[in-house]
């Protein structure tokens, strides 16, 4: 007896019952069957019925958006096997995860798929926002949908750390201790904020905690958030994300003004095929990722002996590396704060026309850079957080050994508070005036080099000739850390804070300007703060240390 | 006043003061601002909600013993159980929380140094609980602290001091005759 597949699939796809679950008639594969492949199912209407050429090519958006949904996806459904066995209680916790890695079939694997799982999809997030921004694609009509996007960023992190004390071992109570600790610095509502009017038992932490310190409570409270309120919100905001997709016009990729005859392509199989080998791809990545690599787990939680170093969740390790240069109100509260809103805000200032739908360097050159440099000193904190800090935070090259012991840091001083006031006065009004001011048509590469030469010279000759001088008066001793924090701080906004803006943001109108002079010069501002503590010891530019108000 | 004309008779205003207390607009304004102090009240209802009025912590007071108990210096004897330090130096004793100002991670006493260092981003403190590195903000706490009649004495952690001047008053402080 032989069969005939191809005579039985068809008996399949004709049948009534198949007929009442897929919408069309009878398959052609002409141009309207593969429109209406589209948009005849719930789940592929997402996409357009056809598009240009340039939206399907893989190298325009990597596949980041469709990906981070994917790893959603399957975190949701490996977040929902790990339940079955995961009990959120202080007695329960650790053991249960200790049982799914030992006795339960396969629970390894899951919980290890979940972890390197979650850790991609951070990611893919981080890198599908940089490829949007990139390639312009948040430009009208598309700024409300870089928000929304931003905000699914948001709890993209939020699930991420939330899902970190799940474990309750030592690392997971620590990064959560050290990160809720952040909440009980925000200005007024903390109680150690500056200004504060709470006290430890009706402040932010202690709403976040429900208690006042990480326990029971804690544990429940981010199992509740990890497990229901986050997916639920994340949830809402995506389907917010992909409806404005289509209403927006799916890719912002334009024609091809060379061709005139471009024909779009139909999404059903082009594009689709190259989604699921996408998806496919990823996945045996992550299974293989899951297969090879365990999911960390340390010793189970103990609030009395902090591990040494104690150190947060990757992603947040730039911040960690920051809130040794700043107060936890600056360094946890304000700073993500103003990364969030100032990105949010991104497509409102940013009035340029150009480069909407494709990669151009040369067309943004203000924005490109802005927004590249944030990229860069976000990854760069996270890189020396990660692998330049060892036992008491102190720097230890990786391949240093942590045994060896490292000087403690030199006692710092502050600016007297007058001079800070001044300093910051002027590093923020005359910093927004400047570019303005100076309406000459510099040469860009030839303004730089002669800058920073002229930089070069000053700090050298004060080296050599004044050293003696400098530590004689101020109590400095002048080396050459002092000569390259000098030289990196004095070019890095020599470089982006004057002359990129002069070039290039001059002629916005006002507001716009004023706006993305404001966020420039605070995150060049961050970089100088870091140059004066490690270059000079300076701890505090301006400080009230009884509202705890310390910059 | 287009609202207030009677149906019947288009012509004739109704007597506003008879039938008429409340305009359409009125209504309106007076329901939406019914449902948005509603809406104000459940949402500040839920953040009460998120306040736990009875707290299952472990208490936060403990008896540690009798002054003679402890050598001079730093003891870290009541670390693993409490969280505490108690200093004994030159007749008088305090009790540090042994939470860092910065962050809330526990610091480590290193006796060579004569340094509290706190392992999360590096605040080193001295024996008197002052910062001399790092990015601590403050001094490290100090816990309310008496000598119970009994000879022993009795820390509270709920009750805690950082200003110098306050934290030297009998509060925080216990001198003895050594």
């Amino acid at each position: 007896m032989t069969f005939d597949v191809e005579k039985i699939k068809k008996q399949i796809i004709d049948s009534p019952i198949w007929r009442s679950m897929f919408r069309g008639g009878k398959w052609n594969d002409t141009p309207r069957d593969r429109a209406q492949h589209i948009i005849g199912n719930v789940w592929l209407h997402l996409h357009p019925a056809k598009l240009r050429k340039r939206a399907v090519k893989f190298t325009y958006t990597w596949g980041l958006g469709g990906l981070s949904f994917g790893l959603f996806f399957v975190l949701t459904l490996s977040g929902i096997i790990l339940m079955f066995y995961y009990r959120p209680t202080v007695q329960l916790a650790y053991q249960d995860i200790k049982d799914l890695e030992h006795v339960v079939s396969m629970g390894g694997f899951w919980r290890n798929f979940h972890r390197w799982g979650a850790h991609l999809m951070v990611l893919t997030t981080i890198f599908h926002m940089i490829r949007v921004f990139l390639s312009g694609s948040y430009k009208s009509p598309r700024e409300f949908n870089w928000v929304v996007g931003v905000v699914l960023l948001l709890h993209t992190l939020l699930l991420s750390f939330s899902g970190y004390l799940l474990p309750w071992d030592q690392i997971a109570i620590w990064a959560i201790t050290v990160g809720s600790n952040m909440a009980s610095n925000t200005p007024v509502l903390g109680a150690e904020g500056p200004f504060s009017i709470a006290n430890i038992r009706n402040d932010a932490r202690f709403m976040l905690l429900g208690g006042t310190y990480v326990g029971e409570n804690a544990l429940l409270r981010f199992y509740v958030l990890h497990c229901i309120a986050f997916p639920f919100l994340a949830g809402i905001f995506m389907i917010v994300h992909f409806w404005r997709i289509r209403k927006d016009g799916f890719s912002a990729a334009p024609l091809n003004i060379k061709d005139k005859t471009e024909e779009k392509v139909d999404v059903w199989p082009n594009l689709v095929v190259r989604e699921y080998l996408y998806a496919m791809f990823f996945m045996a990545v992550l299974i293989a990722w899951a297969i090879w690599m365990k999911a960390p787990l340390e010793e189970i939680a103990n609030l009395n002996v902090t591990p040494n170093p104690a150190k947060a969740p990757w992603y947040f390790l730039g911040l960690q590396e920051l809130l040794v240069y700043f107060d936890p109100w600056i360094a946890g509260v304000v700073i993500p704060t103003l990364i969030l809103v100032g990105l949010m805000i991104i497509p409102y200032v940013d009035d340029n026309k150009e480069g909407v739908g494709y990669y151009s360097l040369k067309e943004r050159p203000f924005a490109n850079s802005f927004f590249l440099f944030g990229v860069a000193a976000w990854f760069v904190l996270i890189v020396i957080g990660t692998y330049f800090r060892g036992p008491n935070w102190a720097w230890y090259w990786p391949w240093e050994n942590w045994l060896h012991h490292k000087a403690p840091p030199p006692p710092a001083w502050n600016v007297p508070n007058i001079l800070g006031v001044i300093l910051m006065g002027v590093y923020f009004v005359g910093g927004t005036l400047l570019p303005r001011w100076v309406t000459k048509d510099l040469a860009f590469k030839k303004t730089l080099w002669t800058g920073v030469g002229v930089v070069t010279a000053i700090t050298l000759v004060l080296k050599f000739a004044a050293a003696g001088a400098f530590e004689k008066h101020l109590g400095f001793s002048f080396g050459f850390a002092q000569v390259f924090w000098i030289i990196f701080s004095a070019t890095l906004y020599y470089a982006l804070g004057f002359l990129v803006p002069q070039k290039f943001a001059r002629l916005i109108s006002w507001p716009r300007y004023v706006i993305s002079m404001a966020f420039l010069l605070m995150t060049i501002g961050v970089m100088l703060k870091i140059g004066l503590r490690l270059g000079f010891n300076i701890k505090y530019i301006f400080h009230l240390a009884q509202y705890n108000f310390n910059i | 006043m287009a609202e207030n004309i009677s149906p019947q008779n288009p012509s004739t205003p109704v007597a506003a003061s008879a039938v008429k207390t409340m305009t359409r607009r009125d209504f309106l304004w007076t329901a939406w601002v019914a449902f948005a102090s509603f809406v104000g009240a459940v949402g500040a209802s839920f953040g009460k909600f998120m306040f736990p009025n009875v707290l299952y912590e472990t208490p936060q007071i403990f008896k540690a013993g009798k002054p003679d108990d402890y050598a001079e210096g730093v003891s870290t004897k009541w670390m693993k159980e409490q969280r505490v330090w108690i200093i004994k130096n030159e007749g008088h004793l305090y009790a540090f929380w042994g939470r860092c100002t910065h962050l809330g991670c526990t610091p480590n006493w290193f006796d060579a140094e004569k340094r509290f260092k706190c392992p999360c981003h590096g605040s080193n403190f001295n024996i008197d609980g002052d910062v001399i590195a790092g990015p601590a903000p403050k001094p490290l706490n100090r816990c309310s602290i008496a000598l119970l009649p009994t000879g022993e004495i009795l820390v509270d952690k709920s009750v805690l001091e950082t200003r110098p001047g306050f934290r030297e008053k009998k509060q925080f402080f216990i001198e003895f005759n050594a």
